[in-house]
């Protein structure tokens, strides 16, 4: 059982402390953790070109030819990955301690501590509306805490829109990369999430992470209740009784079409409640992925 | 429509509560910041419609219920325009209950066999629980001779307690007094509304709807119709089929013995299906004695002769008994029959002959030792007669004799007054003065001189002889000679005869001749008859004797004077009706035990015969006098063949009859016919059931 619930993580202020003990909980829960003996091994070398990095130059290939050779180790080889945040208002949505925002940060920055420490290339792009910030790929450390810091000061607002950000992704990530999206996908928009797995066909390996608070899934609301629209102006009154039986075979439907369009497309889902232990989510995701 | 209690109506504002509580209970929502508001806006698109209706049906349910409710608590019944009843509130009521023989009919078709009439006393008592608390009633229990029932009243108890005690009768029922006593009990009420609930079969003899319904005083003083409520406690029954014996014809049959009486049954099918060897027992004083079987075709009728040869006496209570069917009251008949006794007949012969033809008892003689005839004569000449104990004769006939010496007299003076018959015919050895001067006190009048029409013998003897002008048709012993009998009679010719003294003795003159001389003369001696007859028995003075009608004249004599002719006068009475017993017994002398053995009173009428009644029950009833049975004043009592025409009433006579008002319920009804109270408590019910149904599932 882990520690790290929903509720506990919400007393952890700021999301780098939470990344890191959400890290923490999963580095602990694979015992043998998937980095462990891995190290930044000579692969090849490559005739020294303006630009390089000078602290790469081989001096000893250079005693021996007397030509610049640079060290091309096998890190360089290694992933590029991207977090891309929904920042849309309805993201702002929490239950309980914890709102989906801050899962998807959570989630986000956690993955992108354990990509950073494997020596992979991390960066970050949020998207809220048709506003997108970006936090490009880089593998060092210190570039952690930019991405950490850029998830820190996200905010929700705006609409969600999927199709902007996957057309955003594609003319950003020109390489092939590890695309991560942390959202709830509610975007009313035909194919919307079809855009976004298109980027499947340039390559990226694309895992979906689908958040939703348990209140979504169970509608259990009695009173008369208005509703009021997260993201744009929309307001609604109604008696929840009345209408619990028909919004929850909408959301399930919008559920298993959601999954079944990633599955389709051979694309990792995961679908994460805010409720529950982020830790837990992670290992799953991973042990996923090393069954691949 | 009308309510019971009209005040609960107001009850019916809440059923605004429903519309209340939409218009001002707006309870303020609560905001709630909502991610997927997408899925509740289609949610809420694809359910709008429905949970509108929904709620309409939610909304007309509430009210429903809450309409309901007070509308059955105020005790809605429905009447129409017309009947006195019509929105006036609380009704008097007389509860009319038929008690009619159709009402005995036993229904066997139910788990339980039970008659109309048991089912008729639930009814009513059921109608009885239905009242209101203020609602006065009575209750009316309707025979043929119904009397008015008691006021009205609230007493329930009371009224229940009449209809524990009322018992089904044997006669039709007169529903038309009986409406009218139970219109007339209405009118005492103070109450506006009036009501009559008649509870019956609706069997057409037991409900005699000649006369138009009776009306009570309307609001404004107008005459208008109660209402009638018909609980018909037959509904349940297509028919009532029934069979019953209608009538019995009792006859002797010397043929087969002195003592033996052919009985002929007559049977009837009253319903639509035929009916095959239905046995017809014969019962003499409970033994059956003789069977037989009927086929009877539907709405047919058949005849059954059983005979039997009786040996007791002095009377036999004989029944014909149908094989029991729904109505077994008329399935008997009951015949209290005199067993004819033998008689014993002294004929004193005052002029003995050698020669039959001129022996003066020979034509006598012959005529009461007839086959057939009941009569056993015993000739004796004066001297060896008189010196007989007359006792042991139950009537003597003096044939042309001498006047009796003084003693003689006396002895048969009060051989009369026992309660004995004295004959008397006059001939040559008859001096008047003589006979005057011993028998005057019993000779019905005293004897004046003979006169002769013609002499014997003459050539125009058949021209100049006298001739009977009138007879006493009436008389027992006259009563059969019609007709070409009667004509046998008045043929016979009188060349001499005997007149007599005028009347001082009150005797009864039975028949005289052409010329206003008495022929045939009675007089009630104590207890006894005496008869005289003033020309002779033989063909000295008469060719009476060889006339056809002298054989059954001398034996109706003979029977009339020792008693035994009256005895067969079969007394036909129905139930109810009153027996009126022709007789001179002292009323204290004689008891009347009816059926059940349960003794009856009599009353004396003025002119002195004794009427019993009116009968309420069919069977037979016994007369004694000083402990031995009395033939004559014994009697049986039938139902009605009528009555055993079970034929209902169709629909549209009683609407004919009690109008399209009338408002019929009932019969098993009644058990099962629910007021419109409890219908719209199941509606409520049933809302509230739906309504649950309706309530979104949390």
């Amino acid at each position: 059982m882990s520690v790290l619930d929903a509720a506990t993580l919400s007393r952890i202020s700021g999301v780098k402390l939470r990344a890191r003990a959400v890290v923490e909980g999963v580095l602990s829960g694979l015992h043998k953790s998937p980095h462990q003996g891995q190290s930044v091994e000579f692969a090849e070398h490559k005739e020294y070109a303006p630009g390089d990095e000078l602290r790469h130059l081989d001096w000893k290939a250079f005693g021996k030819f007397d030509r610049y050779y640079v060290k091309r180790f096998e890190h360089e080889t290694n992933l590029r990955a991207v977090m891309v945040v929904d920042g849309s208002g309805s993201m702002a949505y929490g239950s309980g301690p914890l709102t989906k925002l801050d899962v998807a940060r959570t989630l986000a920055g956690a993955l992108s501590y354990l990509l950073v420490r494997q020596q992979d290339a991390t960066g970050l792009t949020v998207f809220a509306g048709n506003q997108l910030r970006d936090v490009p790929p880089r593998a060092n450390a210190s570039h952690l805490n930019v991405v950490l810091d850029a998830l820190d000061d996200l905010g929700a607002h705006g609409t969600t829109d999927l199709a902007s950000a996957a057309d955003h992704l594609a003319e950003k990530v020109p390489r092939r990369a590890f695309i991560a999206v942390f959202s709830d996908f509610f975007d009313d928009r035909a194919d919307a999430l079809k855009r976004l797995i298109a980027l499947k066909a340039r390559r990226h390996d694309l895992a979906v992470f689908h958040i939703v608070d348990p209140l979504e899934l169970t509608f259990p609301f009695e009173d008369p209740t208005l509703f009021l629209s997260m993201e744009d102006d929309r307001r609604l009154e109604v008696h929840p009784a009345e209408i619990r039986e028909s919004y929850l075979e909408e959301f399930n439907r919008f559920l298993a079409d959601t999954k079944a369009t990633c599955t389709a497309a051979d694309v990792d889902y995961e679908r994460v409640r805010t409720d529950e232990p982020l830790d837990a989510v992670l290992l799953r995701f991973l042990a996923r992925r090393q069954g691949r | 429509m009308t309510f019971a209690q009209p005040l609960l109506l107001w009850g019916c504002l809440g059923a605004l509560i429903p519309l209340l509580v939409h218009l001002f209970d707006r309870r303020r929502p609560r905001p709630h910041p909502f991610g997927a508001i997408s899925f509740v806006l289609k949610s809420q698109k694809r359910t709008a419609s429905r949970l509108r209706l929904r709620r309409l049906l939610l909304y007309t349910l509430r009210t429903l219920i809450l309409l309901a409710v007070p509308i059955a608590l105020a005790r809605p019944e429905l009447s129409k325009a017309g009947t006195v009843s019509a929105g006036l509130g609380p009704m008097a009521t007389v509860i009319v209950l038929d008690d009619s023989l159709s009402m005995r009919w036993r229904d066997t078709s139910g788990l339980q066999a039970q008659t109309l009439f048991e089912r008729a006393k639930a009814e009513a008592r059921s109608a009885v629980r239905d009242l209101l608390p203020e609602e006065p009633a009575t209750v009316l229990v309707c025979g043929a001779a119904p009397l008015p029932p008691a006021p009205l009243s609230f007493d329930r108890a009371r009224m229940l307690q009449a209809l524990d005690e009322a018992q089904a009768t044997y006669e039709a029922a007169d529903a038309s007094r009986c409406l009218e006593l139970a219109a007339r009990a209405l009118e005492d009420s103070l109450l506006l509304a009036k009501r009559i609930v008649l509870v019956s079969d609706f069997a057409a003899t037991s409900l005699r709807t000649e006369a138009p319904l009776p009306t009570v005083a309307g609001p404004k003083g107008e005459r208008i119709r109660p209402e009638v409520v018909l609980r018909d406690v037959a509904s349940s029954l297509p028919e009532l089929p029934n069979r019953a014996l209608l009538d019995v014809k009792v006859e002797p049959a010397p043929q087969v013995d002195p003592k033996a009486f052919a009985f002929t049954f007559t049977a009837r099918n009253f319903s639509a299906e035929a009916m095959k060897d239905v046995e017809l027992q014969l019962k003499v004083d409970g033994r059956v004695v003789a069977k037989g079987f009927f086929d009877l075709p539907a709405h047919g009728t058949g005849q059954k002769a059983l005979t039997h040869r009786f040996v007791g006496g002095p009377v036999a209570v004989v029944e014909g008994v149908l094989a029991p069917d729904a109505l077994t009251e008329d399935d008997t008949r009951t015949v209290v029959l005199p067993v004819p006794r033998e008689l014993t007949a002294l004929v004193v012969n005052g002029a003995p002959s050698p020669q039959k033809f001129r022996d003066e008892a020979f034509f006598v003689e012959a005529a009461l030792q007839a086959t057939g005839s009941p009569v056993r004569a015993v000739v004796r000449d004066t001297d060896a007669a008189f010196r007989e104990d007359f006792a042991q004769y139950d009537v003597v006939l003096l044939l042309n004799v001498e006047a009796p010496r003084t003693d003689v007299a006396a002895r048969l003076k009060a051989y009369v007054e026992s309660g004995h018959g004295l004959f008397i015919s006059m001939g040559d050895r008859v001096d008047p003065d003589g006979w005057n001067a011993s028998m005057g006190g019993v000779l019905p009048r005293r004897l004046k001189l003979f006169k002769t029409a013609v002499e014997p013998g003459a050539s125009d003897v058949g021209a100049r002889s006298a001739r009977l002008s009138q007879v006493a048709a009436e008389h027992p012993v006259l009563a059969p000679f019609t007709g070409r009998a009667r004509e046998g009679l008045m043929s016979a010719r009188f060349s001499r005869y005997m007149l007599l003294e005028p009347g001082a003795e009150g005797g009864q003159v039975l028949g005289t001749l052409d010329d206003g001389a008495p022929a045939l003369v009675a007089r009630r001696l104590g207890r006894g008859q005496v008869l005289l007859f003033t020309s002779t028995v033989d063909r000295d003075w008469s060719d009476f004797s060889i006339r056809t009608s002298f054989l059954p004249l001398m034996q109706r004599v003979a029977a009339w004077l020792s008693g035994s002719l009256e005895e067969r006068e079969e007394l036909k009475v129905l139930v109810g009706e009153t027996a009126v017993l022709p007789t001179q017994l002292p009323l204290t002398e004689v008891e009347l035990l009816g059926p059940e053995g349960v003794e009856l009173k009599l009353t004396k009428q003025p002119d002195g015969a004794l009427a019993a009644g009116p009968l309420a029950a069919p069977g037979a009833y016994v007369a004694k006098s000083e402990g031995l049975v009395v033939p004559s004043l014994s009697f049986a009592v039938s139902v009605d063949a009528a009555e055993s025409d079970l034929t209902r009433l169709k629909p549209e006579e009683l609407k004919a009859f009690f109008g399209d008002d009338a408002v019929k319920a009932g019969g098993q009804s009644s058990e099962s016919k629910a007021p419109i109270w409890t219908w719209l408590i199941v509606a409520a019910v049933i809302a509230f059931f739906l309504e649950g149904l309706l309530l979104p599932r949390r």
